[in-house]
């Protein structure tokens, strides 16, 4: 008998975290970026506000740095062959983010350089103006 | 009865409870501040778009588990950081990206993270102090071979800011330098500071690389193939081709970058018949700007592994002729292309020289001598790579061939012949073994031919070391 309370228990408690998740986990993308001399490729990532997005870097040639400026995030791409490295980034705020090498790769270093554009959420979007009339 | 009306409510507490215990989870996810948060490197399931409902959902369920799971983490590493002596300077500290691999983040993407790179592997290399070298060994037909340290070349970097950064790199040639000795060089090939404005926009000065070709920008031994730099990237475009300047450069967004430099102009006295507008660079060593010259590049990542570009030069060059309108003007195009081990290079550039004419009488009649220089350069090339080796392995093998095309007389200005010895064809065709992606062991033979009767061009077998770190 005891079994079965914690049997429809664990069973509602287990729904409630399902109806929960459901409602609330954020939608979540994945991107794969290349880095190259001197260039990322795509060197802009465009998300809705409030995606949880992963970028999931893999290097062409040499190590590459990935830092998003104004962030603690700074990883080091391994080299081509090597794999590759998630990043997470939480697609919190509107705007847009740089993220560029940090680590020295060549000559054109610094014009390794690309952005994450944060969208606002249509559903925080102010309701469009009427048209003049 | 009394069983299921007892159940219920020790279900409704538990419902509670399991409530109570996800609310401030997703509090703490929600309530970063208004940077995004700090990233962890993570694994998204597979099964984000898997067609069952249920299962999607605990696929999203375990996201989100794991993704508080990463930010504890990284709390945790934000607090190590904290509690270990602080890091300085704008490369990353080596710690970084071996602390998001640490055995205390062990979440799935730690595991696939380890298994793709190791902790060693990521944390190599990132000092302010970066280089590359070529050592050759170069055999033409008839002649004595030559071992030759080629470049040993260092690049130093500083950030003063986020916004302000500076580059430089320099070069030894040919490993030995003395007073007035052409043996060897020793250049100052980048010194320059970005400021970086936004994206679409930055401003640079000081000694810049010309961004013309693929070469010029892209020296690196590990990234061409052959021992030497192709013919094209040597004499038509004279690479590696540097001068003081200024100017600006971006991302247009969409795959589009640009830059745009007024440089320091070229020397029309020192062209040659052989190596074109070569030795008219004027290396940014008390350089003559009573004209300056305008450069520029646009690229364009069409998609991943196709890289298209195109280049300019204009500017006048009668600096030490002022009597003669005399101006140089240079087009490019170029694309590279890689699809899995397949790699594809051509590039085609054109000089044209406005008073060639003119400056052979001039240099004829101070030096006794006329350059015999063309109003028109030409040359091309196309190049195909293949890497034999799996892309899982760490080591690699790729073999190429390369067609080149090249004439420093293509065309001649009125009462000048073209001599057939400077209209050259190249075939080069070889191997370069990668121990390791930054080294390359590279071996080369170059049938050169020209139309000349008389000269004969010589073919040369050649074996090179390079490397960068």
């Amino acid at each position: 008998m005891f079994r079965y309370h914690r049997l429809l228990a664990a069973l509602s408690v287990g729904a409630c975290l399902v109806q929960l998740a459901s409602a609330q986990t954020p939608p979540r993308k994945v991107v794969h970026v290349v880095a190259e001399r001197f260039a990322f490729m795509p060197s802009e990532i465009v998300v809705e506000q409030g995606t949880l997005l992963e970028i999931r870097l893999q290097s062409d040639d040499t190590n590459h740095g990935f830092r998003i400026t104004g962030t603690k995030t700074n990883v080091i791409i391994p080299k081509r062959g090597r794999g590759t490295i998630p990043v997470l980034f939480d697609a919190l705020t509107p705007g847009r983010f740089t993220f560029e090498c940090s680590k020295m790769c060549g000559a054109g270093h610094t014009m390794m350089k690309g952005a994450i554009v944060v969208k606002p959420r249509a559903d925080r979007q102010p309701p469009a103006a009427h048209p003049d009339r | 009865m009394n069983r299921k009306s007892s159940s219920l409510p020790v279900n409704v507490c538990l419902c509670l409870l399991g409530l109570s215990l996800w609310g401030p989870g997703r509090e703490t996810a929600t309530a970063q501040p208004a940077t995004p948060a700090p990233s962890v490197p993570s694994q998204s399931p597979s099964d984000v778009t898997a067609p069952d409902p249920a299962a999607t959902e605990r696929a999203r369920l375990r996201a989100d588990l794991e993704r508080l799971e990463a930010q504890l983490t990284m709390l945790k590493q934000r607090l190590s950081a904290i509690e270990e002596k602080p890091t300085s300077g704008a490369e990353p500290p080596p710690a970084d990206p071996a602390s998001a691999l640490a055995p205390d983040a062990p979440t799935p993407s730690v595991a696939q993270a380890a298994e793709d790179a190791s902790a060693q592997e990521l944390v190599t290399g990132t000092g302010p102090l970066s280089g590359y070298m070529d050592f050759h060994f170069n055999k033409r037909k008839g002649e004595d071979g030559v071992l030759d340290f080629h470049r040993f070349v260092l690049l130093f970097t500083h950030s003063f800011s986020d916004r302000i950064r500076f580059v430089s790199e320099l070069e030894l040639e040919h490993a030995f330098v003395e007073g007035l000795e052409e043996a060897g060089e020793l250049e100052l090939e980048q010194a320059y500071l970005d400021f970086l404005l936004t994206p679409k926009f930055n401003v640079r000065a000081g000694m810049l690389l010309a961004p013309v070709g693929i070469i010029n920008e892209r020296h690196e031994p590990p990234s061409f193939y052959g021992v030497e730099r192709p013919f094209v990237d040597t004499v038509i475009i004279p690479s590696t081709w540097f001068d003081v300047g200024a100017g600006v450069h971006g991302d247009l967004g969409r795959g589009f970058s640009y830059r745009a430099y007024l440089m320091a102009p070229l020397d029309a006295t020192k062209f040659t018949a052989e190596e074109g507008i070569r030795d008219g660079r004027q290396k940014g060593s008390e350089a003559n700007v009573r004209d300056v010259a305008l450069t520029g590049r646009l690229e364009y990542r069409a998609r991943p592994g196709l890289v298209l570009g195109t280049s300019f030069w204009h500017g006048n060059t009668g600096f030490e002729t002022p009597r003669i309108e005399s101006r140089v003007g240079l087009v490019e195009f170029d694309g590279r292309y890689s699809q899995g081990r397949l790699d594809l290079r051509g590039e085609f550039a054109q000089v044209f020289i406005d008073g060639a004419g003119e400056i052979n009488d001039v240099v004829a009649r101070t030096t006794g001598v006329s350059p015999n220089i063309a109003r028109q350069l030409r040359g091309f090339y196309v190049e195909g790579g293949y890497r034999l080796f799996p892309s899982t392995w760490s080591h690699d093998f790729a073999a190429f061939a390369r067609y080149e095309n090249f004439d420093t007389q293509f065309r001649m200005p009125a009462g000048y012949q073209p001599l057939g010895e400077f209209d050259r064809t190249a075939w080069v065709t070889g191997f370069t073994y990668y121990p390791d992606p930054d080294v390359a062991v590279k071996f080369d033979y170059v049938f050169l031919q020209n139309r000349s009767d008389i000269i004969r061009a010589p073919n040369s077998f050649n074996l090179g070391l390079g490397w960068w770190f």
